[in-house]
């Protein structure tokens, strides 16, 4: 059968061939009819590059300003955020760090701020700190609980919504989508008002069913349930479009295959949807986690950090050392601490999740 | 072991605005171990008859029968099928062991070991032991392929259904594998149904054809039969490479005249009794140059194969193939006289298509002897 088989491929080759001079000649005529106009446009556009100068490593030119922005507002931040870890804040800088005389052109570069070289000090003081270790068991809980809560959710709507049976599904996607474009100050100071004690609405339908008001922003247990709802609510729809979108991503024949080897619903989504799912899954969980732990507004709007600092969180903690009593050093040290912490979350995640 | 009746069945697709008919009256009988192809162009309705007899597409209309048993209703996980996909659908994450193992662990309550033991048996007639611990990502396309007949053969299902598994294979492979198939299949003895859009592989591989167009089953039959008689002008274009040469041509007095001066006296005109106009088909093969002749036609390609040599020609502006000889080899642009025999002819209604006249020439029974095993 071999040599028929090769005869086939030939006689198919012929035809291709005819096919690709008529495709050819449709080209041609095509071309001869294109409008005149644009044309001219394109014969000028390539005239012009054919007489500008190869100017050598002018490329580097043309990615010069990301990094010169990313130094100066990123990179340098990082590094002087380090630095300043080790000293203690005393004041605006006086004076200049140096200068440079070009003749006409004098650069200065005045001194950032007045520092005390302190060690490691900083950071024993914040190990010593009930505040820190306070607003770090806030952070966790609030992870704990909401991170697997958010997942969980966003992952239930993501198969709701990819079922074949779901009608309105870009309706549905975009309702569930639509919070996370809330302003966090407006959204928080909504939430804010839904759980007032007295005269929020949530307490109102409470009452209407009989039970009774819950101290939703004065009780330790509950402010922190009031938090992590805001943010549940805020980012689940997020979420969930880009599990739906790593759903969409799985090939159904995978699912025919594991129907036919006789798999339940159950089965198909054990072995199927979660390990297809799992880089996607992976990814949602590790920004989730770094987004939760550097939560700030909606305790800062929602609860102030209280009652008795139950809900103040670590990124919290440092705006108030740093903004408010203005302890740069030590605020300093603390962030490094908050993105080692972080940094460790998520190469623990990795490391468990992504063995691929 | 089953026989299958597909009687009747209907698929239609509801896309909510217009109803799609994908499969229509659809009614075959396939016997205990038979080898069954499915062929014709994309389209034609005979994946969606293959989907519908693994339970993967419910059936509008019509009834599936497995050994007599109706399984119209069931699912894909009771009807004891293995079906192997045309990119083999193999579990990603898993390695060969677990992608084989896959559905005995979940349809069978066979203990780890005895699954296991089962495993390697077929990797083992597959070929594939070595790679029982890689991951498909690092097989190559022949070695997947393996892999998903392995899956389909371990369960030891009372059917197989086959969507295309051979045509992400290249030539060679794909030639190899299909002498391979067929001998597993004889081995194994399980009714299998093949689906396929390459007439090659049809002819090649079927105890019988099934020829669909439109939804439509044309002609079940041997590829013998398919290939001498079809029933209508689809199933003798479809089949056979290169394809047949079709023309539209007057009848006159037991004379059909076709484009380009074309003419052909017929001894028996009873065929063609009633028709002003028929379509004349004749194979490739079956185009003989000769010296002179009444039909002649201008060269345009001729493409040496070695073994024979393919003549492209114009007749009137209709495209002529032969398949002759290596020796005739006519210059390109030249003329040249044609003949056939009366008996290599096929004829076929203008409106309908249908047959009214197919290939009677003797046939050589050492030819008939081959493709009947």
């Amino acid at each position: 059968m071999a040599t028929s088989d090769e005869t086939n491929d030939r006689v198919e080759q012929t035809y291709r061939r005819r096919a690709r001079a008529r495709i050819q000649s449709v080209g041609r005529r095509l071309r001869r009819a294109a409008r005149p106009g644009w044309d001219r446009v394109r014969f000028a556009r390539q005239d012009l590059t054919a007489a500008m100068p190869a100017l050598p490593r002018v490329a580097y030119l043309f990615i010069a300003p990301f990094f010169v922005l990313f130094g100066l507002f990123l990179a340098f931040p990082v590094f002087y955020t380090l630095y300043l870890s080790f000293f203690e804040y005393q004041g605006v800088g006086e004076g200049s760090l140096f200068w440079i005389d070009l003749g006409p052109l004098y650069v200065e570069i005045p001194q950032i701020a007045q520092l005390n070289f302190v060690g490691l000090g900083n950071y024993a003081r914040l190990l010593g700190n009930d505040l820190f270790w306070q607003s770090m068991f806030n952070t966790s809980y609030i992870l704990a609980v909401q991170v697997p809560l958010m997942i969980g959710l966003a992952l239930a709507l993501a198969l709701a919504l990819n079922a074949s049976f779901m009608r309105l599904k870009g309706v549905f996607r975009t309702a569930i989508a639509l919070p996370v474009s809330a302003n966090l100050v407006a959204y928080s100071t909504v939430f804010l008002l839904l759980f007032n004690e007295q005269l929020g609405f949530l307490n109102y339908v409470l009452s209407g069913v009989g039970l009774g008001p819950i101290p939703w922003l004065t009780s330790e247990f509950w402010a922190r349930n009031t938090i992590i709802a805001a943010v549940t609510w805020r980012w689940t729809g997020y979420n969930m479009i880009i599990l739906l979108a790593g759903l969409q991503t799985i090939p159904q024949q995978l699912y025919e295959a594991a129907e036919i080897d006789g798999a339940n619903r159950w089965e198909k989504f054990r072995y199927v949807t979660l390990p297809q799912l799992k880089p996607v899954l992976l990814f949602v969980v590790v920004l989730s986690t770094i987004g939760t732990f550097k939560l700030f507004a909606e305790p800062y709007v929602i609860t102030g950090g209280g009652p008795t600092n139950a809900t103040i969180t670590i990124v919290q903690y440092i705006y108030r050392q740093a903004f408010v009593n203005f302890n740069l050093g030590y605020a300093s040290a603390l962030t490094v601490v908050f993105v080692v912490v972080v940094s460790i979350f998520s190469i623990i995640q990795i490391k468990l999740g992504g063995e691929d | 072991m089953s026989g299958i009746n597909i009687t009747e069945l209907d698929k239609v697709y509801d896309s909510g605005t217009e109803n799609v008919v994908a499969v229509e009256s659809l009614s075959v009988d396939i016997d205990h171990g038979e080898f069954l192809v499915l062929v014709g162009p994309s389209g034609c309705g005979k994946s969606t008859t293959l989907r519908c007899l693994a339970g993967l597409e419910d059936a509008t209309a019509g009834t599936i029968r497995f050994d007599g048993e109706d399984v119209t209703e069931y699912r894909a996980s009771e009807r004891d099928v293995a079906m192997v996909f045309q990119n083999y659908a193999l579990y990603p994450h898993m390695t060969v062991r677990g992608n084989i193992g896959f559905g005995l662990k979940l349809s069978t309550k066979l203990t780890g070991d005895e699954i296991e033991a089962k495993v390697e048996d077929v990797a083992e007639m597959l070929g594939i032991r070595e790679l029982l611990d890689e991951k498909p990502k690092a097989l190559s396309g022949g070695q997947q392929q393996r892999v998903a007949l392995g899956r389909a053969i371990v369960r030891e299902p009372s059917v197989f259904l086959m969507d295309e598994p051979l045509s992400n294979l290249d030539a060679k492979l794909r030639s190899e594998m299909r002498t391979e198939l067929q001998e597993l299949q004889a081995d194994l003895d399980v009714t299998t149904v093949y689906v396929t859009h390459d007439q090659t592989e049809a002819m090649a591989m079927g105890d019988r054809i099934a020829v669909m167009d439109g939804g439509v089953l044309q002609q079940v039959g041997s590829p013998e039969e398919v290939y001498r008689s079809p029933v209508n002008r689809f199933v003798a274009d479809f089949i056979g490479s290169p394809s047949i040469n079709l023309l539209t041509a007057d009848v006159e007095d037991g004379t059909l005249a076709g484009p380009g001066g074309f003419a052909y006296e017929l001894d028996g005109s009873e065929p063609v009794d009633g028709h002003e106009r028929v379509s004349v088909g004749v194979r490739p093969e079956d185009i003989e140059v000769v010296e002179s002749g009444r039909n002649a036609a201008d060269v345009t390609v001729v493409e040496p194969m070695g073994n024979e040599n393919f003549l492209y020609m114009e007749i009137g502006g209709h495209e002529l193939t032969a398949r002759v000889s290596p020796t005739v080899r006519p210059a390109e642009g030249s003329q040249v006289a044609f003949d056939f025999d009366e008996a290599a002819l096929y004829l076929f209604d203008v409106e309908t298509g249908d047959a009214l006249k197919t290939k009677t020439d003797s046939v050589d029974s050492a030819v008939v002897g081959t493709t009947q095993n």
